[in-house]
């Protein structure tokens, strides 16, 4: 053991120095952090249960009794609301509006970033506060006006419009998102590809965009989420009733049938699911993509 | 001013085998400046966090100034720590960053002025006070690291490395700065590092830590001299001491050590001490060998020289031993002149021989020489 | 010290001069017609679908603007229009009530959940989703949900109030003036406190462990640990919450508009929600009053960001 140690007394046989006190507002501490923690998730979640719950439930049943749990769980109120309430034909409007727009944007979006990450010319920086700044700028400000473009330009009421606004709309947030991934990326990776004898178009097809998919997928992810539950300017451009988004047409379901509760429930589900589905696979890059930025 | 006492220590993690800190048992004494040195990942720093209270001990038991401190949390422990990256609070003016510590224990404020004026009296601190971390250099962030240790005078100082963010001037004087400090403090010190030279210079006592277990405890002189196993011999001294594989030939009189093609004497070793047959470790730090022109006799090694450094106030020379025995580092005058391709030989002196075994790496004492 | 002002107009004439400068020759210069095309397709896009609305509806501000074809030179009668409008200046009420304490209630509930996900509260996983679920969902979806929790006669917060005994604190919580404000801005803090929370969380695990083991030796319980070190490092991250958080409320128009659409009696009227309905359900068909609002609105808004930003480069960036 030791060579030179000095005699010690032997420890103390008691070697809990904290008195009862300490230890029992310990407890009741955690107890009591446990507690909110208890209620907040209840808060959080339990509408979202609520409404499941709904969702399987007739109407007449709901009206009974509200918080329930369903009896016999109506699977086919699903299909009900698919195919008799039109949801099939919003669902369609939505994904077809919304796929389209997040591939137009994140193609856009992905060469402004990379020619404004990499490139240095004059202007760069303020071509990039030009398409960054208008996400500060409230939607009024272009809603009246784009309703005017579109019907001059008889893209009103059509789901090509809206795509093309829905375009604009995720463009800043993009090109803001993809930019700071894009500068990270190390010069000498370019600098080899070009001694290489690559273009800038193939730098940009083949190493940019295959070395930047985290951060593209995050971007496509979010856009597709914030289009996906997007209502004022499909409200306002789109009027007619086959053209619907799903957010508008669960409004105007709402509207119409306000009594049907069950019905409107399901409809949310309805609209609810694919992000759930994106999020349950892709929760860290989408908590990534949001974070970016909000971190000083 | 206390002692602090390890005695059988351990730290296990879960999800691995082999613990952290192995079966450790240290005694520092009341005033005493004692070393915890080792390669990375050998227990060092988690046995000093364990000290610190910021780990938890798995096995074992911690006494400080005799108390018994397992259970204590650490900011009951009246040690300070000063940290590898010095952890200044960022947002605090040196001022505040001395005088926190002290504020959360409520002492008074007179008190607080006056040991805060002390503190950067000794390190030079007063025309820092009014600035933020982010202002400072490095030495001056280091500074500031250890006046809030110094300001809480503690029980025990703990050092994490302190001096491995600084460059290499700096690295000397804070090294000479801190054994000052030890003397004018008087304090009960633990420093942990993984440099021999900080080791080497500014301990009382040094522990050797490897693998998670103590391999030797001493002053270091005596550890440098007289390594408990090949890792302390090896880990001690720059170049590192060279140790070379041997068969053990049993002559007449007394054993000799078979090395490629030369034969060391083993005199100086009681024949009961040594294993009968196989393999043997020698070992021979570079300072101790001595180069001439090649000549039979026992106690040289033959070899072709590989490579030459000339320092400047030393040379250095790599030899290739005959027999493929291996490489050895020779630490040479500055005069001394040589070619790569010479064939030379170096002669070990008996009394720098060491032995360790060949299985366990424990050193073989001579017989002139005590037991560790 | 110098005079602020020059200080602020100093800095955007660098600012502006850096931006404009040409570049030192190196690796990373391309031809023009090389950056034109990365940069074409999604500045045309800017062009035509956000630069030239804005320039259109400050326009459409000067005009009355009854249907596409005709519109009438009024010069600035709109805005003078604008400062008299009591309806407006209700929303704004509403709206810069909204955008200064919303955010206090999300930053402060986003901080408090990442503290205890930070602290380790069994099943951080799952509670992290479950926390973060609500931002997700559309305001549509979350519209309706709560309209159905505050429902008078069988929502949940009057159930619950009706279980607990206190049957006299059960409100029409939406249809009641005094409280539906109150209730929108629960609502919206509701689908936004996960945002705040991951935010805080990411930015809790970026502190230097050795300041929290250092304060913890420096005799620091948790309270204090929170307050003198945690906080002030989080500061900046914070605050930056804030301001996002206060820009998205001075633009809220979905949630109000599917829980009630401005009303009981505009206690809920947002600027948003004005704008939208002289633009698109009054009975006077003038597009060049509601456009003279939202230009109006603009400049507020992005008065803000620039003040905010402005206050925050002042700050001291904290190294560590």
């Amino acid at each position: 053991m030791t060579s030179a140690s000095t005699t010690l007394k032997p420890p103390a046989a008691v070697d809990h120095r904290e008195p009862l006190t300490a230890a029992l507002s310990r407890m009741l501490r955690n107890g009591g952090l446990m507690a909110a923690v208890v209620l907040y998730t209840l808060y959080s979640a339990l509408p979202f249960l609520w409404i499941g719950t709904m969702s399987v439930r007739t109407t007449s049943e709901i009206s009974a009794n509200h918080f329930a749990w369903p009896e016999t769980f109506h699977w086919e109120k699903f299909r009900i609301a698919w195919v008799d309430s039109n949801f099939a034909q919003y669902f369609w409007n939505s994904s077809l509006i919304v796929v389209s727009a997040v591939a137009i944007v994140t193609l856009l979006g992905a060469a402004a970033a990379h020619c404004l990450a990499r490139y240095n010319f004059r202007g760069n920086r303020l071509v990039y506060f030009i398409l960054f700044s208008s996400i500060v700028f409230p939607p009024q400000i272009i809603l009246i006006s784009l309703f005017q473009v579109l019907v001059e330009y008889e893209l009103y009421n059509s789901r090509l419009g809206l795509m093309i606004v829905y375009v604009s709309l995720q463009l800043p947030l993009t090109v803001y998102l993809l930019e700071g991934f894009f500068a990270r990326i190390p010069q000498d990776l370019f600098d080899a590809a070009k001694m290489d004898g690559y273009s800038d178009f193939e730098i940009f097809w083949r190493i940019v965009l295959p070395v930047g998919m985290p951060a593209i997928a995050t971007t496509i992810i979010l856009n597709f989420i914030q289009l996906w539950n997007e209502f004022l300017f499909a409200v306002v451009l789109l009027s007619d009733q086959g053209s619907r988004t799903l957010p508008i047409g669960i409004r105007a379901y709402m509207g119409d049938y306000f009594q049907d509760i069950g019905m409107i429930a399901t409809g949310m589900m309805i609209a609810v699911i694919p992000v759930v589905v994106l999020y349950a696979f892709f929760s860290e890059k989408l908590i990534q993509g949001m974070t970016a930025g909000a971190v000083k | 001013m206390a002692a602090v006492h390890l005695e059988n220590i351990f730290k296990r993690y879960k999800g691995t085998a082999q613990p952290a800190v192995d079966d450790v048992s240290l005694s520092v004494q009341d005033g005493e400046f004692m070393v915890l040195l080792g390669p990375s990942g050998c227990g060092k720093s988690t046995t000093l966090r364990m000290i610190a209270g910021l780990e938890a001990i798995s096995e074992g038991s911690l006494a400080i100034d005799t108390r018994k401190v397992n259970e204590v949390p650490a900011k009951d422990r009246d040690i300070a720590m000063v940290f590898q990256s010095y952890a200044l609070y960022p947002h605090m003016t040196v001022a505040d960053n001395l005088s926190f510590g002290l504020r959360r224990r409520r002492v008074d404020s007179q008190q607080i002025a006056a040991r805060v004026k002390s503190a950067a009296g000794i390190l030079g601190l007063n025309e820092l006070l009014a600035r933020k971390p982010a202002a400072l250099s490095g030495g001056q962030r280091q500074r500031v690291a250890l006046g809030r240790a110094i300001v809480r005078e503690p029980k025990v100082f703990l050092f994490d490395e302190p001096l491995s963010n600084l460059d290499a001037a700096l690295r000397v004087n804070t090294r000479n700065e801190l054994v000052r400090l030890h003397r004018r403090l008087g304090a009960t010190m633990i420093y942990v590092t993984h440099d021999q030279v900080e080791a080497m210079t500014m301990g009382q006592r040094i522990c050797v830590m490897n693998k998670g277990k103590v391999a030797q405890v001493g002053k270091p002189l005596e550890v440098y001299r007289a390594p408990a196993d090949a890792f302390v011999a090896r880990f001690l001294g720059n170049p590192p001491m060279n140790i070379l594989k041997a068969c053990i030939v049993q002559g007449p009189s007394s054993a000799v050590a078979a090395l490629g093609g030369s034969e060391l004497p083993l005199a100086r070793w009681a024949r009961a001490a040594l294993p009968p047959a196989g393999e043997l470790l020698v070992g021979v730090r570079p300072e101790e060998l001595q180069l001439h022109e090649v000549r039979e006799g026992g106690g040289t090694l033959r070899g072709v020289v590989s490579a030459i450094e000339p320092l400047g106030a030393e040379t250095l020379l790599m030899v290739s031993l005959e027999g493929d025995a291996g490489d050895v580092m020779a630490r040479l005058h500055r005069d001394v002149k040589s070619s790569i391709g010479d064939r030379v030989g170096l002669t070990i002196p008996d009394e720098a021989l060491y032995l360790f075994d060949a299985f366990t790496e424990k050193a073989i004492p001579a017989a002139d020489v005590g037991a560790p | 010290m110098t005079d602020p002002s020059s200080g602020v107009a100093a800095a955007m004439r660098r600012t502006l001069a850096s931006w404009l400068s040409a570049p030192e020759a190196d690796s990373r210069r391309a031809s023009l017609p090389t950056v034109m095309l990365f940069l074409a397709p999604a500045l045309l896009v800017y062009a035509a679908l956000t630069a030239y609305p804005v320039l259109r509806t400050f326009y459409n501000s000067f005009f009355n603007v009854a249907d596409l074809a005709s519109s009438e030179f009024v010069g600035w009668a709109h805005y003078a229009e604008v400062f008299k409008d009591r309806t407006f200046w209700a929303a704004v009420r509403n709206t810069a009530a909204w955008s200064v304490i919303g955010p206090i209630l999300d930053v402060v509930v986003g901080l408090l959940l990442a503290l205890c996900l930070y602290a380790g509260v069994p099943f951080s996983r799952f509670l992290r989703v479950a926390w973060f679920t609500p931002v997700l969902l559309s305001y549509v979806v979350v519209g309706i949900m709560w309209v159905w929790i505050y429902n008078y006669d069988w929502g949940v917060v009057n159930g619950m109030l009706r279980a607990m005994g206190l049957e006299s604190w059960a409100q029409a919580w939406l249809g009641d003036p005094r409280f539906a404000l109150g209730s929108l801005i629960v609502t919206h803090a509701w689908k936004w406190a996960g945002f705040n929370m991951v935010v805080c969380l990411a930015a809790l695990h970026s502190l230097p462990s050795e300041v929290l083991e250092a304060a913890e030796l420096d005799n620091c319980g948790w309270w204090h640990k929170l307050t003198d070190i945690i906080v002030p490092m989080l500061w900046p991250t914070l605050l930056n919450l804030y301001i996002l958080a206060f820009i998205g409320k001075m633009k809220v128009f979905d949630l109000v508009w599917i829980m009630t659409e401005g009303g009981p009696v505009w206690s809920t009227e947002t600027v948003s929600t004005y704008v939208y309905k002289r633009a698109f359900n009054w009975n006077t068909f003038d597009l060049g009053y509601p456009s003279a609002i939202a230009v109006v609105w603009f400049f507020v808004v992005v008065g803000f960001v620039v003040f905010f930003n402005l206050l925050f480069r002042r700050r001291e960036r904290m190294e560590y």
